[in-house]
């Protein structure tokens, strides 16, 4: 099956510490890929260079085809990026952040309208749509950063700790939001929760110092911890 | 694009208390400026028709309203700009626009017109509280058209030059302390030399006061669009730069 997203020896960072140092990336149709790293493994900055938010000083990411930094208006509107603090303002209301994310993904009057009211639905928050977004929960922060990522449809899904500093029922929710997902959208998800990949992920790739060391299928009998202290152990990489 | 990012920048601007506050400060001190300015006149007008003088009101209350307003401008456009490019960086959402498919161009050049789309309100309305006092005075009109279109002018390069600034740090406060310093350096620095120096032509009063003198020379105009094009171009650069682009 073809690569909705093919990143071929990406690099990013000086020499002497590569933030990401010359990783191979493949994600197809309906993929779940977890990144899974410690603090500073290179997972923000490997999906803000797969999210075309960094351009990368070696290798080169392609989406559906074409390379990410060639197209912006073409490409671009392929991918849905959450990054790890949810960019919003807070002065405007949730409505207002939401259709200034689809402005932004090119989006205009009517496909707006309903691409803004099917988020708010999907993320349910529709109840809260004229609160100001600075009055949110950190739960429902999480929830309007996601509606702002899928506000365009994208094939691509790239979410930077999507249940990062959520309480335990914040943290279902968003896991259940981000199961009901379509089944041919692709996902990438950075996480330090084992969780996280155990329940949303068919795939893992664990990072250190910018390098992919390990990449393992996810099935129910897998030891991700294991992994993760000794990652060259364990199930094949794929 | 440009329109879109413009419009949401005018939008964010006006959905923070300081636009409204800064708005009404300025409407404030314009109309006691204007008014002082006009108690005075009134109290020399006698004698200056007695001695068939050639300045009236235009020169006595418009154009020293004119500037002051500058002033004001100087001190309130860094208010409204230190968060355009800092503000979204400090905040996390830089990550939003350059993930966007929006050229860091657009992102610029839409920043800098929103900016100035916010600051026209306050030129507008201290422009018709003085045009007000057409009712009751005789008003030199094409000088005082030119007034306005040097305020709007100078809004304009305000906005080119502290949008530039906002780029260049991660946080507001230290984008608003270095507009400051540049605005007032640029503002201050025909004062702490003569005409001759050789950067003189850097200083932005001897730009503005010919047009308030009802003078339209081609050199003002080049100043502005050098120096606010310089900017917006450094502008560019500095967002490119973000992306690792350079």
């Amino acid at each position: 099956m073809k690569a909705v997203l093919d990143a071929r020896q990406l690099t990013h960072g000086p020499e002497a510490r590569r933030r990401v140092d010359t990783l191979d990336l493949q994600l197809k149709v309906g993929d779940r890929l977890g990144l899974l790293g410690v603090n500073g493994a290179g997972k923000s900055t490997l999906l803000q260079l797969l999210a075309g938010v960094l351009a990368p000083h070696a290798g080169e990411v392609r989406v559906m085809g074409h390379a990410l930094s060639a197209d912006n208006a073409g490409v671009r509107r392929h991918i849905g990026f959450m990054p790890q603090r949810v960019p919003l303002y807070g002065d405007l209301t949730v409505h207002e952040n939401l259709a200034w994310a689809g402005r932004l993904r090119r989006l205009s009057g009517q496909p707006l309208r309903q691409a803004i009211d099917a988020a708010l639905q999907r993320v349910q928050l529709g109840g809260l749509s004229q609160r100001l977004a600075g009055q949110l929960s950190a739960g429902m922060v999480q929830r309007l950063g996601l509606a702002q990522a899928l506000i365009h449809a994208p094939p691509v899904l790239i979410l930077d700790e999507p249940t990062a500093g959520l309480d335990p029922l914040q943290t279902e929710n968003i896991r259940d939001l981000l199961k009901d997902l379509p089944a041919d959208t692709s996902v990438i998800l950075a996480t330090h929760l084992l969780d996280d990949v155990q329940q949303l992920c068919d795939r893992v790739i664990l990072l250190d110092a910018g390098r992919k060391v390990a990449e393992h299928a996810v099935t129910g009998q897998t030891d991700l911890l294991a992994h993760f202290r000794k990652p060259d152990t364990g199930v094949a990489a794929r | 694009m440009i329109v879109q990012v413009t419009l949401h920048e005018w939008r964010r601007q006006h959905a923070g208390l300081t636009f409204w506050l800064l708005l009404a400060f300025t409407q404030l001190i314009v109309a006691w400026l204007s008014f002082a300015q006009l108690e005075a006149f009134a109290e020399i007008a006698p004698q200056l028709r007695a001695g068939a003088a050639t300045i009236g009101a235009t020169d006595l209350v418009i154009m020293p309203t004119f500037n002051s307003l500058l002033l004001l401008l100087l001190l309130t456009s860094p208010l409204l700009a230190m968060g355009s490019l800092a503000g979204e960086v400090h905040s996390g959402r830089m990550a939003l626009w350059l993930a966007a498919p929006v050229s860091s161009a657009q992102i610029v050049i839409g920043k800098v017109l929103g900016l100035w789309l916010a600051i026209l309100p306050l030129v507008l309305s201290a422009s018709l509280t003085l045009a007000a006092l057409g009712l009751g005075v005789e008003l030199d009109t094409a000088r005082f058209g030119l007034g306005v279109a040097a305020m709007l002018t100078v809004a304009l390069w305000l906005a080119c030059i502290t949008v530039f600034v906002s780029g260049l740090f991660d946080h507001p406060a230290a984008a608003l302390a270095t507009s400051y310093g540049v605005l007032l350096f640029l503002w201050l620095l025909d004062s702490l030399s003569g005409p001759s120096a050789p950067w003189h032509g850097w200083a932005l009063l001897p730009h503005v006061e010919p047009m308030l003198l009802g003078l339209l020379r081609s050199q003002d105009l080049l100043y502005f669009i050098s120096t606010g094009g310089a900017a917006v171009l450094l502008g560019i650069f500095l967002v490119d730069r973000r992306r690792g682009a350079i």
